[in-house]
């Protein structure tokens, strides 16, 4: 009988306590939301920054950053970190909603400028008059299409072949710098039973992208990349082929897991010998383990035409604003402050330390790993950033359907560009 | 006897299919990131820990994440029972004219796509000033659940006898009384399945929060274990605790309600 009973009690006391909670939760539910109805941009003196920087290094260097800042007075700043993902997916709901937040983490160039197009941004023009030892490609990439700056650059990283130091040495290759050295080395290291070339498709297919670019500029030069990304150009161009072409003499040396699992495992991959080398962005790092990142080195994307001026990528991140501020000078006081070396250097010293500041007089880690890539991109002399970032988020996709599709059948190459070429051009119509 | 064995066997396996992508990720939230990152997600773990439960809720302030679950989840899940039972009991103890069409319409709202409806509603929220706000959230919430739950409920007090309701009346009840005294005690068992169900749609939806919400501090529970994911790399251990920790509520309801959630599912089944 007891048995029965005691339960049911218990549940009553369980729904009454769930009720009084709910009611309790209810009245400071009403409170605090009635203080601020969309908190986006507080009136006097608050600025509110949306950054999408929410990997635990990064959010805690942001908070340093905007600490710092709200030591030197002026407005003060309220940092919002949401999941990178939702982010992206909400940028263009807040950007349109009645009442936006004021400053935003994001990426120069053409997805800025996507923006910038639809009349969202701030025209931050006397932001720049501080900046003008930023280099030419900077302020191109923060131009919009009305010739207006629109975006402030606070930092940028690279792309190379990373491998390991010790297992170059185990296999004894040395890392190539032209296309034939690099055939070379692959047939070493597949001579060894280990897959040459790391990849990572699976979740993230986007990774392959970089495979094209770098084909694509070491081919027909960034020029011609850049044209074809805007639309410009065509797909189905024999010059376009010939990326394709080139990209087969190596496509047997790819792992052939690479197309299951997502870029963060190939990284363990590569860090596990399991692969040789991996052509991958620098942020790849914050996925190793600490006792690994002395070991890990990279080479520069074998030339391929020495006659083709070298472009490197190195995609540029930074700040815009919304073009429905408030507080106009408190926004462009804190960019300004934001594109100085003293702020810049505060973000790189506390997050993972693999991105180099925009600003040339800012210090970069001092890591022979840093510091070698920032000489690549220095004496590169054209920059390109990524497909998605010299296109549109919009044209990626196409991207990673006809490269995976390459991938699995490289023999339906002119089958492959006509799609790809299909589907761009709705893109570019849309 | 060996049919016996052979479907306890079966049985077994199939259940052990389901439970072992929770027990992976229980397996995964021991593990150091170092350990993730050199072995890969798949391996077996080679360390085990503690600090990433640490790290999930401290540095993701996974902590104000579940406080905000559930400042939107209890209210919500008590709000739309209740107003669901109202209408329930007024459509299916009174004749009111058109009740089925009402009962329709109301029934209607969930056959829509919600993802068609989160431009309209991001835009209406902030038309009213409640952006960005837990309350836009519990409204929400409310209205797409209450024309379910007013179906269910209604299904169920339709069933109750009349002559209870009828001694009522005679005995001098109004239908207020009615509802609160005769109606709402029978229909428990209903409101109590319902309302684990709800529980865990409200405490479990992503959708909603991100498209009416957009300070981090305000995010509930199911954006915040999002946000444990960075730009390119995720500590996937962390995420693991991270989820772990998130489960606790609903599992909680779960075992606390777990007959009425068969009972739930049963509803109306018989008549």
């Amino acid at each position: 009988m007891t048995g029965l009973a005691v339960p049911r009690s218990d549940r009553r006391t369980f729904l009454k306590g769930l009720g009084l909670l709910g009611a309790a939760t209810l009245v400071p539910g009403c409170a605090t939301s009635s203080k601020s109805p969309g908190s986006g941009s507080a009136p006097s003196g608050q600025l509110a920054l949306q950054s999408n920087l929410s990997s635990e290094q990064a959010k805690a260097a942001m908070e340093k950053l905007v600490a710092a800042y709200n030591k030197t007075g002026g407005s003060q700043v309220k940092l919002n970190t949401v999941a990178s993902e939702i982010f992206r997916t909400q940028l263009p709901t807040y950007l349109t909603s009645a009442n936006p937040p004021d400053v935003y983490t994001w990426y120069a160039g053409s997805v800025a400028d996507s923006y910038a197009k639809k009349d969202l941004l701030l025209d931050v023009s006397s932001v720049w008059d501080s900046m003008g030892n930023y280099s030419k490609a900077m302020q191109t990439l923060s131009t919009s299409s009305a010739g207006q700056k629109i975006f402030v650059p606070t930092s940028y990283y690279w792309w190379g072949m990373f491998y390991r130091k010790s297992n170059f040495a185990k296999w004894g290759v040395t890392p190539p710098k032209t296309w034939a050295e690099f055939v070379a080395v692959c047939k070493t290291i597949q001579s060894k039973g280990i897959p040459p070339i790391g990849i990572g498709l699976g979740d993230t297919p986007w990774v392959a992208s970089a495979w094209f670019d770098y084909l694509n500029i070491r081919i027909n030069g960034a020029p011609f990349h850049r044209q074809l990304l805007a639309g410009q150009g065509n797909f189905t161009d024999p010059k376009v082929k010939a990326v394709f072409t080139k990209w087969r003499e190596v496509l047997p040396y790819f792992d052939p897991k690479g197309k299951s699992f997502p870029f963060q495992e190939a990284t363990s991959a590569l860090l596990a010998g399991k692969t040789g080398m991996f052509l991958i962005g620098t942020f790849f790092a914050d996925s190793a383990p600490k006792d690994a990142l002395d070991d890990i080195d990279f080479f520069q994307f074998p030339i391929i035409d020495p006659a083709v001026p070298v472009a490197e990528e190195a995609p540029t991140d930074g700040y815009f604003a919304s073009k429905k501020v408030q507080d106009v000078d408190g926004v462009k006081k804190f960019l300004t402050w934001l594109a100085t070396a003293e702020a810049q250097e505060i973000y790189v010293q506390n997050s993972s330390g693999t991105v180099i500041p925009a600003n040339p007089d800012g210090k970069s880690a001092d890591t022979p790993l840093v510091q070698k890539g920032k000489a690549m991109i220095e004496g590169a002399a054209e920059i390109t950033q990524f497909f998605n970032r010299d296109s549109s988020d919009a044209l990626q996709p196409t991207a990673d359907a006809a490269l995976t599709k390459f991938l699995d059948k490289p023999d339906q190459i002119d089958k492959i560009l006509k799609d790809w070429q299909a589907a761009a051009e709705k893109v570019f119509k849309a | 006897m060996i049919r016996r064995t052979g479907y306890h066997v079966a049985m077994g396996l199939i259940s052990f299919l389901w439970v072992a992508p929770i027990l992976w990720v229980i397996v995964i939230s021991f593990r150091s990131f170092d350990d993730v990152a050199a072995n890969g997600l798949g391996s077996l773990p080679h360390s085990f820990t503690f600090s990433t439960y640490k790290s999930a809720w401290e540095d993701a302030d996974e902590f104000r994440a579940l406080i905000n679950s559930l400042l939107v989840t209890i209210p919500a899940v008590l709000l739309s029972l209740g107003l669901a039972s109202v209408a329930a009991y007024g459509l299916a103890r009174y004749s009111i004219p058109l009740r089925r069409t009402i009962l329709l319409l109301m029934l209607m709202g969930n056959l829509l796509p919600p993802q068609i409806l989160l431009i309209p509603i991001s835009r209406f929220v902030e038309l009213i000033g409640y952006y960005d706000t837990l309350i836009a959230l519990i409204a929400v919430h409310v209205g797409f659940g209450l024309g379910f739950y007013t179906f269910v409920l209604h299904g169920f007090m339709r069933d109750l006898p009349r002559e209870i309701q009828e001694a009522a009346t005679i005995d001098g009840a109004g239908p207020g009384k009615i509802y609160s005294a005769v109606i709402l005690p029978l229909t428990r068992p209903a409101l109590a399945a319902l309302g684990a169900l709800s529980f865990t749609w409200i405490f479990n939806d992503l959708l909603w929060s991100i498209t009416v919400i957009r300070s981090g501090e305000k995010m509930p529970v199911t954006p915040a274990l999002l946000g444990l994911q960075g730009l390119f790399v995720s500590s996937w251990n962390v995420i693991a605790a991270g989820t772990v920790i998130a489960a606790v509520p609903t599992v909680a309801v779960f075992l606390r309600f777990q007959k009425h959630f068969v009972g739930g599912l049963a509803i109306g089944a018989v008549k």
